[in-house]
């Protein structure tokens, strides 16, 4: 049998206050947690080691140059059209399979990593740069090959790892 | 020099009692009329309430951001000046700079006065305000009175506001506001009517003085809370924020507003919330009276905390939806103003 309507009231009216209560505590005492904020300029983070950067293609220390073979597979991937690529041609006028320029256009990249992903030698990688704002709209298109970007620190051997490798991928 | 001092912080009210009677003579020394100097002295008065209106917007914003950041984790302002105190100094540069657009559509007058009206409605507040023994512009026989129905102004520059913005969402929130500021100011009257009871006088000053040394508080606690819930209503805060309710209305009757004209309602909603607070620290807290320290530090002090209770409830609960926000008033704070006012019109008879 239900209970008669006065005290079901009651009761209701009851555990909402109470709710109310409990509401005003949480806030109350978050106030004296941590605050969870990095005061960005002063502080930074670690970042991970897959953050997502701009592009560069590393200079690979074993080869001593970078590992682009100008496939193109980067170039048809790319969602819009942020890479450009001119294949280096030999003394005999035939073309190699490296790049004479890789302009990568920061102005339009979306850090997809799409590029990175499709990659069958590993050549690019996301770097962990991403203070990336300037005021001169030509310091956007950068020639990545020309770069002679060096990865270092953590990212740098996690990079080499994979095609260095143990023959799985990294 | 020690005397002055003494005077300046605990007696202040008849510190300028000498004042005045120091003005007058040396008014009629020179000729001229009670009157003129009469107005001359309410002047500075007026120049005191401006300037404690600016530094209490300045320092109550930046306080409730403060709060707000804290209650989520956050650290809130702290880039301008030493914790982030002069943020609202520049936001007010800020939008001192910014242009002032008023839409073709609108009502030009009306749109310009708006601001003003709410401001000025806020701003009279400050003649019945007992900051101190003695320390209060015009310590009005129905003083009370004054305040209710002053405090019911705003509410006309707000519809007007809303009104003469030429839209849709700002008129909604004018109407909003004013259903809302009609239906919660009759529990609140009510409340401070059993208040008015319980000490016997209409007058600021008296209400301070008949309280206990701890306060109507205790002996009214449900009038208390009614009064807390309906003066927050009034302010159009939070959980009660209709007029503005930024994800039905955009911004409420501020939509159309920019610039210096959306700075001034922002100062009197500011200043609103202070008032809210001083009012139910005059009525229920004991106003000035408290030990040792000065009868002003006492007062701020209790109406800044009322101050962040409504602060705390604002940053806690959700905004009620329109029909329960007018049940809830209607239904359920009108019939429990009515029985405090019943038990304590019995209780005053009895007792």
């Amino acid at each position: 049998m239900q209970a008669p309507l006065a005290p079901r009231g009651i009761a209701l009216v009851l555990s909402g206050l109470a709710s109310l209560g409990k509401g005003l505590w949480i806030t109350f005492s978050a106030m004296f947690r941590k605050s969870i904020t990095v005061s960005y300029p002063e502080k930074r983070v670690v970042l991970p080691l897959r953050f997502r950067g701009r592009l560069v293609m590393p200079i690979d220390p074993d080869k001593g140059d970078n590992r682009c073979t100008a496939c193109m597979r980067c170039v048809k991937v790319c969602p819009n059209h942020s890479i450009d690529i001119d294949k280096a041609s030999g003394p005999d006028g035939k073309p190699l399979s490296k790049p004479a320029s890789y302009r990568y256009n920061l102005g339009t990249c979306i850090f997809c990593n799409l590029c990175v992903e499709t990659c069958p030698f590993f050549a690019i990688v996301m770097s962990d740069e991403h203070e990336l704002a300037t005021a001169d709209p030509s310091r956007l298109v950068i020639d990545l090959a020309a770069e002679k970007y060096r990865l270092q620190g953590k990212k740098g051997s996690w990079w080499q790892k994979k095609f260095r490798g143990t023959g799985e991928e990294a | 020099m020690e005397t002055f001092l003494y005077k300046l912080f605990y007696d202040t009210g008849a510190l300028i009692d000498g004042w005045h009677a120091a003005a007058n003579a040396a008014g009629a020394a020179r000729g001229w009329p009670p009157l003129v100097v009469d107005i001359l002295f309410q002047l500075g008065w007026a120049v005191a309430a401006a300037l404690f209106l600016a530094l209490n917007a300045l320092f109550i914003i930046w306080f409730e951001r403060k709060v707000a950041a804290k209650m989520q984790l956050r650290r809130g302002p702290n880039r301008v000046g030493p914790f982030g105190l002069l943020q609202t100094l520049a936001d007010t540069g800020k939008l001192l700079i910014k242009e002032d657009i008023i839409p073709t559509a609108a009502d030009r007058p009306v749109f310009r006065a708006a601001p003003f009206v709410v401001l000025a409605a806020t701003v009279l507040l400050f003649v019945v305000l007992p900051f101190g023994k003695g320390l209060i512009p015009a310590d009005l026989n129905i003083g009370v009175v004054y305040f209710l129905a002053i405090s019911g102004i705003s509410v006309i520059g707000i519809l007007s506001g809303g009104w003469a913005s030429n839209n849709k969402y700002s008129l909604m929130g004018g109407m909003r506001s004013a259903a809302q500021i009609v239906s919660y100011e009759v529990p609140g009257v009510l409340v401070v009517l059993s208040v008015a009871m319980l000490a016997g006088s209409l007058k600021m000053g008296d209400i301070v003085r008949a309280q206990p040394s701890y306060g109507y508080a205790l002996l009214q606690p449900v009038g208390f809370i009614l009064f807390l819930i309906a003066s927050n209503a009034e302010i159009n805060r939070g959980p009660f924020d209709l007029p503005e309710a930024d994800s039905e209305l955009v911004s409420g009757f501020v939509t159309e507003y920019s610039a210096m004209r959306f700075a001034f309602f922002f100062l009197a909603e500011y200043t609103n919330l202070f008032l809210a607070g001083a009012f139910a620290t005059t009525l229920f807290l004991g106003g000035w009276r408290g030990p040792l320290l000065p009868p002003v530090v006492w007062f701020l002090l209790k109406s800044y905390i009322v101050v962040f209770v409504l602060i705390w409830i604002r940053w806690t609960f959700p905004r009620l939806r329109v029909d329960h926000l007018m049940e809830f008033s209607w239904k359920v704070l009108l019939p429990l103003a009515l029985l405090n006012l019943l038990v304590t019109a019995v209780l005053v008879k009895v007792l």
